[in-house]
């Protein structure tokens, strides 16, 4: 078969995963917050509420989709495309398992040798989307809300690079399927501390990255209406969650392939049943559902922060503390290595 | 080539579009369509790191802080005041002089592309090895004093705040002090 129709199939079927696990993360999301709330959350479309996305798909799709009279309308229009449209490419080139694992076929898009670049520079683009839909709208609310975001992903750009410095200059690759087999933690155990750091510190950029709790300046509903969503409505505000939610899940898998071993499994799995941690797909699911859980429960937990302590948290604490952990890896290397 | 062609195009378009259009906003965008443009060349001759960087540096950071920028400061489509009335058809004359002298060059002295065959095994597949062997290398003294010049600017943007910052702060003072004194 023609390489380019199996990418494509294979991208395609990507796309329609992730937007088919958005539609369900949104139900899972609200019914774990309730219960977390004490309260009981959408539970009368279908058994358990399961029926909720396509209820919820068909009224955003009827709705009415106003268009703001002042808005720059190309702009308006083609900003939630660009942030759909980069939060799907940007999971291409994460690999789910073991070559040829996806019936014969190599489970992952694209097998990049700069591949983490990649992801970082398709989630970069992606920014637009929120950034040019906030100045489209032609709103006070929007407009800040855009300029929040802006300042904030460029600040917390810093912290993630350099917590992904460590991983790289510990793999010395920056392939994803590479950094899978290495397994950044055995390389030796005097970088276990500057790796644990960096996981840290890679997770709370992350976080930041993808505009979550406690990070959710660029929409904080008390404060600015919506931020950018404000002007938003119908599909088109729907295409803005789903790009929010696919960003969300592409965060989890990078921090999961870069720092747990991403598609693979427990070696002990492997005395119960041979092989169990070669198996593909399940391990980098598990390891993504933990950490989608973890994005929730901190949204379920913590407040928000204020403006000025999110930059000082970005610049002062969290860019110093991955700095430190990439030159502490860089001279482990170097003296000890 | 066709490929070529036709990014080439694009580009050209998006080049013109930075200086012609009206609305910062609209301009700025154009020039990020450039720089993708230039990156996607990059990647039809296997430049994959480069192309990456093109996108991460250009479109990702410096593009999103001009729009800031312009953004924060909201500039809107207006035409400045001509209060340099000969500085237009000066302009004109240079940039048809620069059209026409890089025109001639590259029609008397036609280039032919160097081999693609060499060209890959010159980048090695686009990675970042090659091109992190010459720039620690080769090039290590233009890297260190690109840093220095960088560092330069920065402390001189720190600097040229900083002074604005205590002025304000020394001109909040001495009307606080009259206040004082007038009450």
């Amino acid at each position: 078969m023609d390489p380019l129709l199996i990418t494509l199939a294979k991208a395609l079927l990507l796309c329609l995963t992730l937007l088919g696990v958005f539609a369900y993360m949104t139900v899972i999301e609200r019914r774990i917050l309730a219960r977390m709330q004490h309260r009981l959350g959408p539970n009368r479309v279908g058994p358990f509420g399961l029926l909720q996305p396509i209820a919820d798909a068909i009224k955003s799709i009827f709705k009415e989709d106003i268009v703001v009279s002042a808005a720059d309308r190309l702009i308006y229009f083609l900003a939630p495309f660009i942030s759909i449209t980069f939060a799907l490419s940007a999971f291409g080139a994460i690999p789910a398992g073991p070559a040829g694992s996806l019936f014969g076929f190599d489970p992952w898009i694209m097998d990049l040798d700069i591949g983490l670049l990649y992801v970082f520079a398709a989630t970069s683009i992606g920014v637009y989307g929120i950034f040019l839909g906030g100045w489209a709208s032609n709103s006070k609310y929007a407009l800040l809300g855009s300029l929040r975001s802006s300042a904030q992903l460029i600040s917390y750009e810093l912290g993630l690079g350099f917590s992904a410095l460590t991983v790289l200059m510990i793999a010395g690759t920056l392939n994803l399927r590479e950094i899978v087999e290495l397994n950044v933690w055995s390389v030796s155990p005097l970088l276990w501390l500057p790796l644990a750091v960096a996981f840290f510190t890679f997770l709370i950029s992350g976080i930041a990255e993808v505009n979550r709790t406690p990070f959710d300046l660029p929409e904080a509903e008390q404060e600015i209406v919506a931020g950018y969503l404000t002007e938003y409505s119908s599909i088109k505000w729907a295409l803005f969650q789903m790009a929010e939610y696919v960003n969300m899940m592409t965060a989890a898998a990078v921090v999961s392939t870069l720092f747990l071993g991403g598609w693979r499994g427990p070696g002990f799995v492997d005395a119960f049943i041979p092989g169990m941690s070669e198996w593909p797909f399940i391990w980098l699911i598990l390891k993504m559902a933990i950490f989608m859980f973890l994005f929730i429960w901190l949204r379920g937990t913590l407040p928000r922060f204020r403006y000025d302590q999110l930059m000082r948290f970005g610049w002062v604490y969290l860019f110093e503390i991955a700095l430190g952990a990439a030159l502490l890896a860089g001279a482990v290397i170097v003296f000890a290595g | 080539m066709a490929t070529f062609l036709i990014l080439a195009v694009v580009m050209i378009v998006g080049a013109v579009g930075v200086i012609t259009l009206k609305q910062p906003v609209h301009a700025a965008l154009a020039l990020v369509g450039t720089l993708l443009t230039l990156a996607v060349t990059y990647v039809t001759l296997e430049a994959h790191f480069l192309a990456a960087i093109q996108v991460i540096v250009y479109a990702g950071a410096i593009m999103v802080l001009f729009l800031f920028v312009i953004m924060l400061l909201n500039i809107q489509g207006e035409t400045p005041p001509a209060v340099l009335a000969w500085f237009r058809p000066l302009a004109y004359i240079v940039a048809v002089v620069a059209a026409a002298a890089i025109a001639t060059t590259a029609f008397m002295e036609p280039r032919s592309l160097p081999d693609e065959v060499q060209i890959a095994t010159a980048l090695q597949g686009g990675g970042v090895e090659p091109i992190a062997d010459v720039l620690f290398s080769d090039f290590l003294l233009a890297f260190q004093l690109v840093g220095v010049l960088l560092l330069t600017g920065i402390i001189g943007a720190v600097s040229l705040v900083q002074r604005k910052v205590v002025a304000v702060q020394e001109a909040r003072a001495d009307g606080a002090t009259k206040e004082l004194e007038h009450a």
